[in-house]
C-alpha cells in the first residue's frame, strides 16, 4: 500500500507545518477552556473529599442517578429521532428549489438561533400547558385535552425544536453536494422513485445525517432550561442533579464523578455507531 | 523634651481612640461622611427587582460614606466557597436563602460581632450567628377561588388532602426543600414537627409524593405566578411577592394564612474578605429604618426594621407580613433541626424532583 502511496516533494514538506500554526489558536482555547476544566473535573471527582472511587461508588449505588442517566440517553435518542425526521425533507427542500425560497428557508432556521433558549422554550410553555394554545384549540374542536407539558413528549418537542438547525444545516450542506443527475439516471434505467432515492439518495446523504445527530445528540445530553421548564419529575435530565450536587450541595465531586460518567457513557455508545457509520460511509463512496 | 512629646503623642492617640470607640458604637442606617472614600465594595444577591430594591436602599449609605458600590449575582454558594477556597474573595457582602450561613457558618461566612452592627429593631430570633435577615417574606398556600368557592382549603392540611380537595398541587421545586413545607407534611404523617428525626424526612417526603404524579414542581418564581395567571394549578405554593404580584395581574386566587411558612433572606459577609469594616458598614447602614422602608417600597418585601413604615399601596399592604396578625398565623421552621439535616434532606429531596 504504502509503496503507492505518493511521495510529497521536499519543499512541501518543508511547509508541512503550517496547518498547525494555523490551528494554533483554536488549539490553544480548546485546551485551555475545555481541556483544562476537564482534567480539574476528572481530578475533582477522584479527589474529593479525599482520594479515591467513593463519588464513582456512590453514583452507581444511588437507583435515581442510574434512572436519570438512561433517562437522559433515551430523550436524547428521541430527540435526535424527531430532528432526522424532521429534518431531513427539509433539507431535501432547501436543495430543491430556487434561491430566493431557498433564503427564506434558511432564514426561518436560523432566526431560532437567535433567540434565547429560554425564550424559546417559555414559549413552548405557553403552548403546550393544560390551559395552551393547543389544548384550548384541541377542546373548542370537541376533541378534548391532550397531557403535553410536564411528559416527556413535551420536553421532547421543545428540546427538538430547538435543536433542529444543528441537524438542517450538516444536512443542507451535504445534500447540496449530491448530483442530482444520478437519480435522474438511476430512473432512466428502470428505478422507480422511491428504489433510486433509497438506493441512491439516502446512501448518500447519510454523513450529514450523521454528523447532524450526532451533534444533536450530543447537545441534548446536556440539555439544562428545557427539560426543567417542560418536563415534570420524570423528565428531569443528569443536568439537572449535577446542578443540585455543586450549587446546593457544593458536592463538586460526586458533581464531577456525574458528569465524567455522562462524558464515558457517550463516548462508549459513539464507538459502538463508529463501524455502522464507517460502513455506511464506504457504501456511500461506493455508489 | 522629645521623649515628653513622644509621651504626649501616645496619650493623645491614646485618647482620641476611646474618644473613636466610644463613638462607634453603631446606629443601624448611620455612616460616618466619607468614611469609605476611594473604598470599592461589591453587593452580592439574586437580580432583577429585588437587587434593584436593596442597592436602592443602599442610596444614602453610598452617598454618605463616599463608597463605590458593585453589585453581582445571583448568589452561588458554590462560586462564593470557590472564592474561599482559593483565597481571592472579591464578594464582600452576599444576600444568600435561609439555610446556608447556618450550614457553612465560620467556614465560608464569618461569626459576626454584633458591636459593630445595631440589631435593636430586627425582629426577635432572626439574628444568626454567621447572618442578619435580608428581608421577611413568606411561603403562602394560594387557591384558585373559582375552584374551591364556598369550600377554600383553609391550612396545608387541605394543601395535603387531594380526597377533599382535588385538583392540581404546584409546589416549589426551585432547588432546595422548604423545612416548614415538610414540617407541615410531617404533621399530616400524624408526626410532631417539634420532634422530627432524620427517618421522618422519608415520611414527610412521601406526602408530598402522594399528591401524584399531576402535581408541578416550579422551578422560578415567575414560573409560579404565571401557573397562577393561566390557571394551570388549582393550589400553589408561593412566594408573597409572587404571589402579590400574580393577584394584581388578574389572577383569580386568594392566600389562605394560616401557617404561612416563614422565610428570610440572609446578609452574610464572607470569610476572607478584604476590609471586613466595609462589610460590616455596609450591612449596618442596610438594616436602617429608612434603607428598610425604601426596600419595601421597591419590592413589596417586608422590611426587617420593626420601626420601618413604608408607604405601598393596599394590594401590596396586604401581603406584608409584619402585622400582628400575620406574625401569629406564621409557622417558623425547625432551624435546629434542618441545619444539620440539610444534606440528607436535600438529597432525598433531590431525588423526588428526580421522579423517585
Amino acid at each position: 500500500m504504502s509503496a503507492s502511496e505518493p511521495t510529497i516533494p521536499a519543499a512541501e514538506r518543508r511547509w508541512a507545518w503550517r496547518p498547525y500554526a494555523l490551528a494554533l489558536p483554536a488549539l490553544v482555547l480548546l485546551l485551555a477552556v475545555i481541556g483544562y476544566p476537564l482534567l480539574t473535573i476528572v481530578a475533582r471527582s477522584l479527589s474529593e473529599p479525599e482520594w479515591g472511587l467513593q463519588n464513582y461508588i456512590w453514583f452507581f449505588s444511588v437507583p435515581i442517578n442510574l434512572t436519570v442517566l438512561q433517562r437522559t440517553f433515551v430523550i436524547s435518542t428521541w430527540v435526535t429521532l424527531v430532528c432526522v425526521v424532521s429534518a431531513y425533507p427539509y433539507a431535501y427542500l432547501m436543495t430543491a428549489v430556487g434561491p430566493r425560497v431557498r433564503l427564506v428557508l434558511l432564514l426561518c432556521v436560523l432566526i431560532p438561533f437567535w433567540v434565547s433558549g429560554v425564550v424559546r422554550t417559555l414559549s413552548w410553555v405557553i403552548l403546550l400547558q393544560d390551559s395552551g394554545v393547543i389544548n384550548s384549540v384541541l377542546r373548542s374542536l370537541g376533541l378534548g385535552g391532550v397531557r403535553l407539558i410536564r411528559t416527556q413528549t413535551g420536553v421532547v418537542i421543545g428540546m427538538a425544536q430547538v435543536l433542529l438547525p444543528f441537524m438542517i444545516l450538516p444536512l443542507y450542506s451535504v445534500m447540496k453536494g449530491i448530483d442530482l443527475r444520478l437519480m435522474r439516471a438511476a430512473q432512466s434505467l428502470g428505478a422507480r422513485p422511491f428504489r433510486a432515492f433509497f438506493t441512491i439518495y439516502l446512501p448518500l446523504s447519510l454523513p450529514g445525517v450523521y454528523a447532524g445527530a450526532i451533534i444533536v445528540f450530543i447537545l441534548a445530553l446536556g440539555f439544562y432550561i428545557t427539560p426543567a421548564l417542560l418536563g415534570g419529575p420524570r423528565s428531569t435530565m443528569l443536568s439537572t442533579l449535577v446542578q443540585t450536587q455543586v450549587l446546593s450541595l457544593l458536592q463538586w465531586g460526586r458533581g464531577g464523578a456525574m458528569g465524567v460518567v455522562l462524558l464515558v457513557t457517550t463516548f462508549v455508545l459513539l464507538a459502538l455507531a463508529a463501524p455502522v457509520m464507517r460502513s455506511k460511509y464506504r457504501e456511500a463512496g461506493r455508489h | 523634651m522629645r521623649l515628653k512629646l513622644g509621651h504626649a503623642a501616645c496619650v493623645a492617640v491614646l485618647l482620641a481612640a476611646t474618644a473613636a470607640l466610644a463613638q462607634s458604637k453603631p446606629v443601624a442606617g448611620e455612616v460616618a461622611e466619607g468614611s469609605l472614600k476611594g473604598k470599592t465594595l461589591t453587593f452580592v444577591s439574586y437580580g432583577g427587582i429585588y437587587q434593584d430594591g436593596q442597592v436602592a436602599a443602599l442610596k444614602d449609605f453610598v452617598d454618605k460614606s463616599g463608597v463605590k458600590l458593585l453589585n453581582d449575582g445571583p448568589t452561588e454558594i458554590a462560586k462564593l466557597q470557590a472564592q474561599v477556597e482559593s483565597g481571592n474573595v472579591t464578594w464582600d457582602v452576599v444576600d444568600t436563602d435561609d439555610l446556608p450561613p447556618y450550614v457553612y457558618c465560620g467556614k465560608l461566612f464569618q461569626k459576626l460581632d454584633l458591636t459593630k452592627l445595631d440589631v435593636s429593631k430586627i425582629p426577635e430570633g432572626q439574628v444568626g450567628e454567621c447572618s442578619v435577615p435580608a428581608m421577611n417574606y413568606g411561603v403562602v398556600l394560594m387557591y384558585n377561588k373559582e375552584k374551591y368557592g364556598d369550600n377554600p382549603p383553609k391550612s396545608w392540611a387541605d394543601f395535603f388532602d387531594t380526597k377533599k380537595f382535588p385538583g392540581v398541587r404546584g409546589i416549589d421545586g426551585s432547588g432546595s426543600p422548604t423545612g416548614g413545607l415538610l414540617e407541615q407534611a410531617f404533621k399530616v404523617a400524624g408526626g410532631d414537627p417539634k420532634a422530627m428525626t432524620v427517618a421522618d424526612i422519608d415520611k414527610a417526603i412521601d406526602v408530598v409524593r402522594k399528591l401524584g404524579p399531576d402535581t408541578i414542581f416550579w422551578k422560578t418564581g415567575a414560573e409560579s405566578q404565571q401557573l397562577a395567571e393561566s390557571g394551570e394549578a388549582d393550589m400553589l405554593m408561593m412566594w408573597t411577592g409572587r404571589a402579590m404580584t400574580a393577584v394584581k395581574n388578574g389572577a383569580k386566587y386568594a392566600p389562605a394564612w394560616q401557617d404561612w411558612l416563614v422565610v428570610m433572606d440572609q446578609m452574610t459577609i464572607p470569610v476572607g474578605v478584604k476590609d471586613t469594616d466595609a462589610s460590616y458598614a455596609l450591612l449596618n447602614a442596610y438594616l436602617g429604618k429608612h434603607a428598610q422602608e425604601t426596600l419595601a417600597e421597591k419590592t413589596s418585601y417586608t422590611p426587617i426594621n420593626n420601626d420601618a413604615q413604608p408607604k405601598v399601596d393596599a394590594s401590596v399592604a396586604a401581603y406584608l407580613t409584619n402585622t400582628p396578625e400575620r406574625q401569629k398565623q406564621g409557622y417558623k421552621q425547625n432551624f435546629k433541626f434542618w441545619v444539620p439535616n440539610f444534606a440528607v434532606a436535600q438529597e432525598k429531596w433531590s431525588a423526588l424532583m428526580a421522579g423517585n
